[in-house]
């Protein structure tokens, strides 16, 4: 069983995609979590605030989201284009 | 360099005992040290109470203490089994018997620490109530053991159980896989057992008039907390019962060990963020014993969507076992069927506990204020819904590796 | 274990194209539709100010999902109220089927969790785009950066996708746990309290979470 070092490359490229959207998904998921778990703390303090709080964790949670993007950006790149 | 079945079975029958107690031995030791810390603590505060306290926390840590007996007793039997005349496949079984166990003790392990330490708090803070704590703290430790009671199980029908019907391969990965699968899954669960029960113990300390109430979520905590090890149990038993004959060995050993890690791994998450909700949970119902029905009803739906990306995992490890792969010996298609296991196991971990955490701060709330029930559960899946983007990308890159390569 | 990957299928050639049905989901979902309309009829042949018991029961479900919509939609948006508790009503019952023997839940497949996930999207967005007007709709794609629209696009989709899997998930995996273990225990004791664990209960959650993340997307596009 002879492998070819192109399918080597390819393969690695493969096992790299799933590393890569696999690990990358720990951080943001936690830290995102934990932004939803005191946006609801502030709320709850403060009701009336909601709209805005609401809108805050939103655009916190998008701009944590960014690592888990790249991950997802290499992951698809290391699928498709290599 | 050619050696017989029977050396390669003995040499994982050692690796495997190995690992059983290795593994084991880390939990019960994490959670019995953080037990006893806890009640130098509470003697501190309280030197008068120091027999109570110690009693407590001797029994909180014997129990605590029984993942790793778990593990000492596979260990043994893995270390003294007759190895000979036994098939090639039965090395993979022992091994992977000694993975399952060993892992399941780290959580369970762990996970039982917990109440064993509350109740010293508790006794410390509350004396009359010592009778009240003592029992909770038995039946949440008890509970918090039972992924590591899943973990034995599946490691004695490793053990035991005849292989010899199934080919070596691919049925090696198929062993292998489970015991991973019932390992990591464990891991979670146990820890996430604990939490409540740890929490619960304290509350019981704080409001003894409303035991019952406490009880009844902390029970309700724990059990939804270990759905994410029995989906680890049943890839296990999927693996080891199925019978894998009929399939192409190659890639489909691949597809078998990356089942196994699927669920296994995206258990974890899932399963430690639900213990944290739960603990939340009962500490609120501890302080607000009037509040119990919104926050076990903002509990339960935490925890639900927090436990989605186990699911997502479950789903990857069925497509695994039961989509029929072309006979190919090509790299690229079982590290393909590797990949997409690990991509969304990993991946779960991440957004189980950040849900999980979401959840906690949640019912926290509520607990203050049951009127903010409605709003609060409205902002709480909101920000789990975002969480789970990660997941869900994990999940996409799962299927692109099983359908698109 | 029976060999779970065989689906009853109905075949229908049109003009080219052969078109596949899912025989068994498509019956029970009729049966789902059929207790419905049944239910509703009968709740409302009466109406008078001391209910029946059916009526009793619609009052207290309409109350109670007409509190939810007020909470989180705005009065122009009210009117997606029966939207919402027909999609809890209907995944709720489906749900339920798989209790009852020789009847299984047309949520364990996957075109159902799916085809009201979209449903949902496509009422989220055009609430929305009804309420700002397309321009503020399409300018909250390119929020806080101009290249962050792909990404918001990506991020919309994966909704509908995690709604979707999440039930289609929960119901399929509990039916398979169901028929793996009891195979295992030769169908003593376990069957009973799994169902009722994960088909009553976990099927009764997974519709209530469906139904309130529905409700939750609309409301976020509209506000």
């Amino acid at each position: 069983m002879a492998i070819e070092g192109a399918d080597l490359v390819r393969a690695a490229a493969l096992l790299g995609a799933g590393i890569s959207m696999g690990l990358g998904a720990i951080g943001p998921g936690v830290g995102e979590g934990f932004a939803a778990g005191k946006a609801c703390e502030a709320i709850g303090k403060n009701p009336k605030e909601a709209g805005l709080l609401t809108r805050t964790m939103l655009v916190g949670q998008a701009v944590s989201e960014s690592t888990g993007i790249y991950s997802l950006v290499v992951a698809l790149l290391l699928i498709f284009v290599v | 360099m050619e050696f017989s079945d029977a050396i390669w079975v003995q040499a994982a029958a050692f690796l495997g005992a190995a690992f059983s107690v290795g593994f084991g031995a880390i939990g019960a030791a994490l959670g019995e040290g953080y037990a006893a810390g806890r009640a130098g603590r509470a003697i501190s505060k309280s030197p008068e109470l120091s027999g109570p306290i110690l009693k407590n926390m001797l029994i909180g840590q014997a129990v605590a203490e029984s993942a790793g007996i778990f593990a000492l007793v596979i260990a043994m039997l893995l270390v003294f089994i007759d190895t000979d005349g036994r098939p090639l496949i039965d090395a993979f079984a022992y091994l992977g018997a000694g993975l399952s166990m060993g892992l399941s003790a780290i959580g369970s392990g762990l996970g039982s620490g917990f109440p064993a330490a509350e109740a010293c708090q508790g006794i410390a803070d509350n004396p009359p109530t010592q009778a009240a704590i003592s029992t909770n703290m038995l039946i949440g430790s008890a509970i918090s053991q039972t992924p590591a009671i899943f973990g034995m199980v599946v490691a004695f029908m490793l053990m035991f159980v005849d292989f010899t019907s199934q080919p070596l391969w691919p049925a090696w990965a198929a062993l292998l896989g489970a015991g991973l699968s019932m390992g990591l899954a464990a891991i979670g669960s146990g820890v996430g057992s604990g939490i409540p029960a740890g929490s619960s113990t304290l509350g019981m300390a704080r409001q003894p008039s409303a035991a019952t109430a406490i009880r009844t979520n902390m029970l309700i905590g724990s059990a939804v907390s270990q759905t994410p090890a029995i989906f680890g149990m049943v890839v296990a038993f999927m693996l080891l019962f199925i019978d894998w004959s009929n399939v192409p060995p190659w890639p489909t050993w691949a597809a078998l060990l990356g089942a196994g890690l699927s669920t296994g791994l995206s258990a974890i998450g899932p399963g430690i963020g639900n213990g944290l909700t739960a603990g939340e949970a009962a500490e609120g119902v501890a302080r607000q014993p009037e509040a119990q029905g919104p926050i076990t009803t903002t509990m339960l739906i935490g925890q639900t969507v927090a436990q989605s990306t186990v699911i997502y995992g479950f789903l990857v490890s069925l497509i695994l076992l039961f989509i029929q792969q072309e006979p190919s010996h090509a790299m690229t298609e079982w590290v393909a069927l590797l990949s997409a296991g690990i991509c969304m196991g990993f991946g779960g971990i991440g957004p189980g506990i950040g849900e999980g955490i979401a959840a906690a701060y949640a019912v926290r709330r509520i607990a203050r204020d049951m009127s903010q029930n409605v709003l609060l559960t409205r902002v709480m899946l909101v920000g789990q819904a975002v969480s789970e983007s990660t997941g869900i990308y994990s999940l996409i890159v799962s299927l692109l590796l099983l359908f698109v390569i | 274990m029976e060999d779970l990957t065989i689906v009853p299928k109905w075949i229908l050639t049109l003009g080219g194209y052969t078109l596949e049905f899912n025989s068994e989901t498509l019956i029970m979902s009729w049966i789902v539709m059929g207790i419905l309309i049944f239910f509703g009829w009968i709740a409302t042949k009466k109406i008078s100010i001391l209910p029946g018991p059916y009526q009793t029961l619609a009052e207290v479900m309409v109350a109670t999902f007409e509190q939810l919509v007020a909470d989180a939609l705005d009065e122009g948006n009210r009117h997606y109220f029966p939207l919402i508790i027909t999609i809890f009503l209907f995944i709720w019952l489906s749900n339920m089927l798989g209790v009852i023997p020789f009847l299984s839940e047309p949520t364990k497949d996957l075109n159902t969790p799916l085809a009201y996930g979209i449903l949902g999207f496509f009422i989220a967005h055009y609430a929305g785009i009804k309420t700002k007007g397309f321009k503020a709709y399409a300018s909250e794609y390119v929020q806080p950066m101009f290249f962050m629209a792909p990404l918001n696009i990506i991020g919309e989709l994966s909704k509908v996708v995690s709604i979707s899997f999440r039930l289609y998930g929960n119901i399929m995996g509990g039916s398979i746990i169901i028929m793996v273990v009891s195979h295992l225990v030769y169908n003593l004791v376990l069957p009973p309290l799994l169902n009722a664990f994960f088909g009553i209960f976990v099927g009764t959650i997974q519709a209530f979470v469906f139904t309130m993340l529905t409700l939750v997307y609309i409301s976020v596009q509209t506000k």
